[in-house]
């Protein structure tokens, strides 16, 4: 049981999101009608599930809002923004009551009691705006009549006869006449038993049998009764749906000789006419027809299977031990020569790489996932900003490791407020500065070299680097003399506690928990870059790594030492004498011509050894800004470390980012290449 | 071990404590703690952490960091003989449940003892912190200690005694 509710409320989740998505786009073109359909299919499964999982109150809920998007499909109503606004808050409801759908909290059932109502009185408001020319007509459409009374015990195999009804009206335009027998008001009356029954007319494409399926389980027990009344459909016929009896509970149901002296009451020329109409429709249906099945093949087809996210960990952390498993055996091999045996670690290593790759391609998930949800925040914090903006988003399909987009989102929704709360100015302002009314924040995502990179960009007022300069000199962060380059003067503001709040926009808040998100980024071992102009708008740009699992990088040693240094971050190695190093009191190194400052890792990590051997190995590393030379005693070769967390107890040896267990068993620690290079720029500052 | 029905039928609950050495003093933790005993393997230190930071070892692929116990008390660091052991520990860390390896001494052995035999530690010759000892244990001539492990291995304690070392490394720097 507990296992069927998380997979139900996994399968909601995804379906909100979905719904949020569609509801978003058909905010800009609201007569797209595969999008209605499409929310009206997660609706609908929505509240098949939720029934099925027995939460009755979300799926009666989910219900009338699916009535709305039915009739919207069926043309009945048109799309209007109060629908969509419920919708929204409907779907924020929804997210909640779904967790406890017994609705324990009396605020919340309040709430849903009137939320229940603004969506009944939506579909009272529009019950009247039937458009008579709006006529939906196929001339291969007919019109059937069913009678469905269930038997009286269908509740005890656990069949909603309501279900089936629904399935009905999936078929096509219908008109469901309902009729409770009068024994549910008397003394017999057995709430486990059903005195509902139907009569239905209904206007499909299909054929008869797509009916009797609706009926397939029940139709040994309950009296069905199927008959079709004409071959066009009536119920695009103005003449005839005037003269459809009103469904009243209490009243008999207008029963199949009714409806047949309806049908011929339809003038004939009518009848015709509707036939001529549907030839001209023809080629539209013929499109939404392709679009249908298109979306029907979808569903069939089982292409991918959903797998907790605990199995994946669990894999991915299988295959790793695998990997390093391995290496110890091509180690073995390797100092054993045997053939045999080296042949066999050969296959096993080629195996594991590729068994390695395809954990971690499962591992990895498109980004679009993640941006889908500030879709949604953008609209509401600018709609409560009062401020218009347009959110764009870019390659969403970008793949990353699972772990970094969960440890993305806070971070991306600070900087994203930061955009709309700061960045964006009020629409009066923009007009007064020639730019267009309506904001734009775009949110990409790309892949360059081992990284994947997203960009948070707005064309808003920008902040003044003068400005961060001031201050930051103020709270003594620098001095006055401090010659900072742009970048520099713009990482200020990732420094705990600097606020920017009065100094650049004197709206409270900017600059608060930059330090956060700086850190949270640092976490999963990426980078973050700021770049800004004055009145034109900032970008900040986060650079991650693909995983945080695998890394390839380059195996050295000072002393007994393994360390690993990030591939990605090594421009060139070079050997050189350990005597080239010493007599250097600038601690420079000259490589290719070039002076390049220099961090002795013997020194460095105070190692206390008077013999150092005579030849050394030169990493050169680079990041954007600087060069470092790191200095190592020899570079054993490139090597795939499968990082693992050294632990709480060693975070202040941040220049550590991990360790990685080599194939005899010890372990070697991997190095943060940006960590080493900015320990290099302080101490360079501190004795300059 | 003591079938349930007999440790029923004691009015006592006896509780078991793991024992060992640091120098020639006796300590114990409660065995319930105890993951595993382990022999010294390859250690891997990590530069420019703390003294009682003994680096880091491979644990059958996990990577587990290693405390040297003595350091931390106050005691010269360890020499490594044959008895030198890895006790691998349990310990709750800002509401995490972590393990760490504690270098000790010796083993000695799990004592099986009563909860009223356990006296509150004299708090006149403290020399260890207070807020380390949990009590003390009588065994025939010896006092045996038993550590509060959550407090002993705490990051905060770490961290901070980590800072106080930095410090000093730095100043050490500037002097040289």
């Amino acid at each position: 049981m507990e296992n069927l509710h998380s997979v139900y409320l996994e399968e909601a989740e995804d379906l909100f999101s979905k719904i949020e998505e569609s509801l978003l786009l058909l905010e800009k073109s609201p007569d797209d009608s595969s999008l209605i359909a499409e929310v009206f299919r997660s609706m609908h499964t929505l509240k098949g599930s939720s029934s099925m999982y027995g939460s009755s109150k979300v799926a009666d809920f989910v219900h009338n809002l699916e009535t709305i998007y039915d009739q919207v499909r069926g043309h009945e109503i048109e799309l209007s923004q109060p629908i969509i606004e419920a919708t929204f808050k409907s779907l924020d409801h929804l997210k909640k009551i779904v967790q406890a759908p017994d609705i324990p909290d009396p605020i919340d059932a309040k709430y849903h009691e009137k939320l229940t109502a603004e969506i009944l009185g939506l579909l009272e408001d529009y019950s009247g705006e039937i458009a008579p020319a709006k006529k939906e007509v196929n001339h291969s459409k007919c019109t059937y009549f069913i009678s469905f009374t269930p038997d009286k015990a269908i509740f005890s195999d656990g069949t909603n006869p309501l279900l089936l009804i629904d399935e009905l009206k999936d078929l096509g335009p219908s008109r469901v006449y309902t009729s409770i027998d009068k024994r549910l008001k008397s003394k017999s009356y057995d709430p486990k038993k059903c005195y509902t029954s139907w009569n239905v007319i209904l206007a499909t494409e299909d054929d008869v049998n797509p009916i009797k399926d609706v009926f397939i389980f029940v139709e040994e027990t309950s009296k069905i009764v199927i008959e079709k009344i004409s071959d066009v459909d009536l119920l695009g016929l103005s003449e005839f749906t005037s003269q459809l009896p009103p469904n009243d509970l209490n009243a008999k149901l207008p029963a199949l000789k009714d409806f047949k002296k309806l049908v011929k009451a339809v003038p004939a020329e009518a009848l015709t006419r509707s036939a001529e109409d549907s030839l001209h429709e023809d080629e539209v249906d013929g499109q939404e027809e392709e679009k249908l099945q298109k979306s029907h093949g979808k569903e069939e087809a089982i292409t991918s299977i959903r797998v907790s996210a605990d199995k994946l960990d669990e894999l991915m952390n299988q295959v790793s031990e695998l990997v390093t498993t391995q290496a110890g055996l091509s180690l073995y091999a390797e100092n054993n020569f045997d053939p045999t045996l080296n042949a066999i670690a050969d296959n096993v290593e080629k195996l594991s790489r590729q068994l390695r790759d395809i954990a971690f391609e499962m591992t990895l998930i498109q980004i679009s996932n993640l941006f889908r949800r500030f879709n949604r925040v953008t609209r509401d914090i600018s709609t409560q900003l009062g401020k218009s903006v347009k959110f764009i988003t870019e390659g969403g399909e970008t793949e990353l490791d699972k772990k970094i987009i969960d440890s993305l989102a806070d971070p991306l929704m600070h900087l994203i407020r930061n955009s709309l709360d700061h960045g964006i100015e009020s629409r009066e302002e923009r007009v007064k500065m020639g730019k267009p009314e309506k904001g734009t924040i775009k949110l990409s995502s790309y892949y360059s070299g081992a990284k994947v990179y997203i960009q948070i960009e707005d064309d808003g007022r920008g902040i003044d680097a003068q400005k961060i300069r001031e201050k930051a000199i103020a709270n003594r962060l620098i001095s006055k003399d401090d010659q900072l380059s742009e970048r520099e003067i713009y990482d200020l503001i990732f420094v705990p506690g600097f606020s920017m709040a009065k100094s650049v926009t004197d709206i409270s808040g900017r600059g608060v928990g930059m330090d956060v998100v700086k850190k949270n980024i640092l976490d999963i071992r990426g980078d973050i870059t700021v770049e800004s102009k004055i009145g034109q708008g900032t970008k900040i740009v986060l650079g991650l790594p693909l995983t945080l699992s695998v890394i390839d990088g380059l195996l050295v040693k000072v002393e007994a030492t393994s360390f690993v240094v990030p591939l990605g971050d090594i421009k060139k190695c070079y050997e050189i004498k350990r005597d080239e190093l010493s007599n250097d009191f600038n601690e420079l190194i000259t490589l290719e011509e070039d002076k390049i400052p220099y961090l002795d890792l013997r020194k460095e990590f105070l190692i206390k050894d008077e013999n150092p051997p005579e030849k050394a190995s030169i990493i050169l590393l680079e990041n954007e800004d600087n060069k470092i030379a790191v200095c190592v005693d020899s570079i054993v070769g490139e090597y795939q470390a499968v990082l693992k967390p050294v632990g709480k107890y060693y975070r202040n040896q941040e220049f550590v980012s991990g360790a990685t267990i080599l194939g005899d068993g010890s372990i070697a620690l991997v190095l943060d290449a940006y960590k080493i290079i900015a320990r290099k720029i302080v101490k360079q500052k501190k004795s300059a | 071990m003591r079938s349930i029905e007999e440790q029923e039928h004691d009015n006592e609950v006896m509780e078991s404590y793991l024992s060992f050495k640091l120098d020639d003093e006796f300590f114990a933790v409660d065995v319930k703690k105890v993951i595993e005993i382990l022999e010294v393997p390859g250690i891997t230190s990590i530069p420019l952490s703390p003294d009682y930071m003994a680096g880091v070892i491979n644990l059958r692929g996990k990577v587990l960091p290693l405390i040297d116990t003595k350091v931390k008390f106050g005691l010269e660091s360890i020499e490594f003989t044959v008895d030198t052991c890895i006790v691998v520990i349990e310990i709750e860390v800002e509401g995490e449940v972590l393990q760490i390896g504690t270098l000790v001494d010796a083993v000695l052995e799990v004592l099986e003892v009563p909860q009223s035999a356990i006296q509150p530690s004299p708090s006149i010759e403290a020399k260890y912190r207070l807020d380390f000892i949990r009590g003390m244990i009588r065994r025939e001539d010896e006092f045996i200690m038993l550590l509060n492990l959550d407090q002993v291995f705490s990051i905060q304690d770490v961290m901070y005694m980590q800072e106080a070392n930095e410090t000093m490394s730095s100043e050490e720097l500037t002097e040289k």
